[in-house]
């Protein structure tokens, strides 16, 4: 399977009388961008904002972040199962308005935390402060009940990213990045010397406001498969995920996964990357014992050499790290895991709820529990009550100056555990 | 998803979660914190109680969401299960440390309703 990604380089982002890219601009038309969006009747209201790097501007709480994309040749649309049919997509070319993004800010629950400060020491911290943002606030009526009113700010995201991603339908791609992976046998022959690698790509699943979607399926209703990774390049898994905002996978994440691109790099370099096993983290153990057999098997039966294994969430999910870890490591196959860490303001502490001897290669994101001051913005997006609770509540304090000190975990993909972040560490 | 042979006995915090469960299973509301659940699992997976489900479901940390239903077999085996010993210890050990490094808030009213509908629906997700 192979896939042509065309970057456009989006430099700003307008309103106009038009939907159109031009000389770098993306302009939007308000009027018609609501008309896509709107229609679902449990919806009150939506409000549409733009916020750039470097503005005084905090957005909170952040539902998703979404990158607007569209299908310019091959097989299917762009988020299969929801905005496209299920046609298996990842060939062909997809156009990518990069710079831009759909930011949803929704309170589905009084306590949901995720924060993009676009200026500042927060902005640091999460990658949404560099891109153009087009943020969609929504209210809902008052009897909508919270899955709904998630699925409701989902689909009103994932139609508006679509929707501008047709801007760039007709548009010269600035540069054009080619990605392709053979079907396994042919994979394998094609470098036959070098180690031969799969990704695990284990998705959130627990349920309420922690769920995956893989062509429009329930990821906790998925027995572990194989994908190629092209077809994540065109939204065929995308976030339902609305709580633990610097470790989720925001649907932007999902379409540029640092870890598949990373792993496209090496290819044939110096390792031969197979593609990705898909898995989910339940809640039920007798669903995690299953999931991590057919993980481990599938992954036996590809050939694979080694593994990278990358969670998402902390607690629950870091049994199924360690169970994938330790199985995949029993058919003598090795395995690099991918987290973060709840290990203490000072970072002493035990990092993962689980641990295993086997693990003896893992890459951290960061450690969540560290705190940080978030200076005070001249304009809040979205549900600026939210910030009173995240800041009266569990995860920082209000400072009489309007700043909140508050650990690193409330910003939008901070310790993110596929690694599209900026905490590191260095050794001089 | 569950399998269907298997019995259980839940342990809850939660309203919410006893309210839904009464009828349908057995039931041991705790009147107590997060922790106490979490103790009352561990002794009773000593008695040779199975834990069925993962102590820490959900990103809301066990610092933040006062509310916790757990699901443990119905009948006690002859011997101790270790994986669960494992598991239950890990995750007092893990709720113990974020509880001493940031201690619960007083939430508002609604948001103590948020948590419960969120620790309800994750557990409903195994049936």
């Amino acid at each position: 399977m192979r896939l042509e990604l065309g970057n456009i380089f989006i430099k700003d982002l307008q309103f106009g009388p038009e939907t159109k890219v031009e000389k770098g601009i993306l302009y939007v038309n308000k009027e018609e961008l609501l008309k896509e969006v709107s229609g679902d009747e449990k919806v009150k209201s939506i409000d549409f904002d733009i916020v750039h790097p470097g503005d005084s501007a905090r957005i909170i709480p952040v539902k998703d972040v979404i990158e607007p994309r569209v299908k310019v040749e091959g097989k299917g649309g762009i988020f299969p199962g929801f905005i496209s049919k299920v046609d298996t997509v990842g060939s062909g070319r997809t156009n990518v308005l990069k710079g831009a993004a759909v930011v949803t800010t929704g309170k589905i629950v009084g306590f949901q935390e995720g924060i993009i400060d676009m200026s500042g020491e927060g902005a640091k911290y999460t990658p949404f402060s560099k891109t153009h943002n087009l943020v969609i606030t929504c209210e809902v009526n008052d009897d909508v009940k919270q899955h709904e009113h998630e699925e409701a700010i989902r689909m009103i995201g994932l139609k508006a990213a679509a929707y501008l991603g047709k801007a760039g339908k007709d548009v010269q791609p600035d540069e054009v990045k080619t990605y392709e992976t053979l079907p396994l046998l042919e994979q394998v022959k094609k470098y036959p010397n070098l180690p031969k690698v799969v990704y695990v790509y284990m998705l959130q699943s627990q349920g309420l406001l922690h769920d995956t979607y893989v062509y429009g399926v329930d990821a906790k209703k998925i027995i572990p498969t194989f994908i190629y990774p092209t077809e994540v390049f065109d939204g065929a898994i995308l976030s339902g995920n609305c709580v633990s905002a610097c470790d989720k996978n925001p649907t932007y994440v999902h379409l540029n996964h640092p870890i598949i691109e990373d792993l496209y790099d090496r290819d044939g370099k110096d390792i031969n990357f197979l593609g990705c096993v898909i898995t989910n983290e339940n809640v039920y153990l007798a669903d995690k014992e299953r999931s991590s057999n057919c993980t481990a098997k599938l992954v036996e039966f590809l050939g694979a050499d080694a593994a990278i294994i990358s969670e998402e969430g902390f607690g629950n999910p870091d049994a199924d790290l360690v169970m994938n870890c330790n199985k995949i490591e029993e058919k003598g196959i090795k395995t690099v895991l991918v987290t973060d860490e709840y290990a203490g303001r000072d970072g002493a502490s035990q990092s993962l709820a689980d641990s295993t001897p086997k693990g003896n290669a893992v890459v951290t994101a960061g450690n969540a529990n560290e705190l940080v001051v978030l200076k005070a913005m001249d304009k809040v997006i979205g549900h600026p009550e939210a910030a009173n609770i995240i800041a009266g509540g569990y995860s920082g304090s209000l400072r009489p100056d309007g700043s909140i000190e508050a650990e690193l975990q409330v910003i939008t993909g901070c310790t993110s555990e596929v690694g599209f972040n900026y905490l590191s560490a260095k050794g001089f | 998803m569950l399998n269907l042979v298997e019995k259980l006995i839940i342990i809850t915090n939660n309203p919410l979660s006893k309210e839904f469960f009464n009828d349908k299973y057995e039931v041991q509301f705790i009147n107590g914190s997060l922790m106490d659940v979490l103790i009352k699992v561990r002794d009773l997976i000593h008695k040779g109680y199975v834990l069925l489900t993962h102590p820490l479901m959900g990103s809301v940390k066990p610092n933040q969401t006062p509310y916790k239903t757990v699901a443990i077999s119905k009948l006690p085996k002859d011997k101790t299960d270790e994986q669960s010993v494992l598991v239950i210890e890990n995750s007092i050990q893990t709720a113990q440390k974020l509880i001493k490094s940031k201690p619960y808030k007083k939430w508002p009213e609604e948001v103590l309703e948020d948590f419960r509908v969120i620790d309800l629906e994750l557990i409903k997700s195994i049936f």
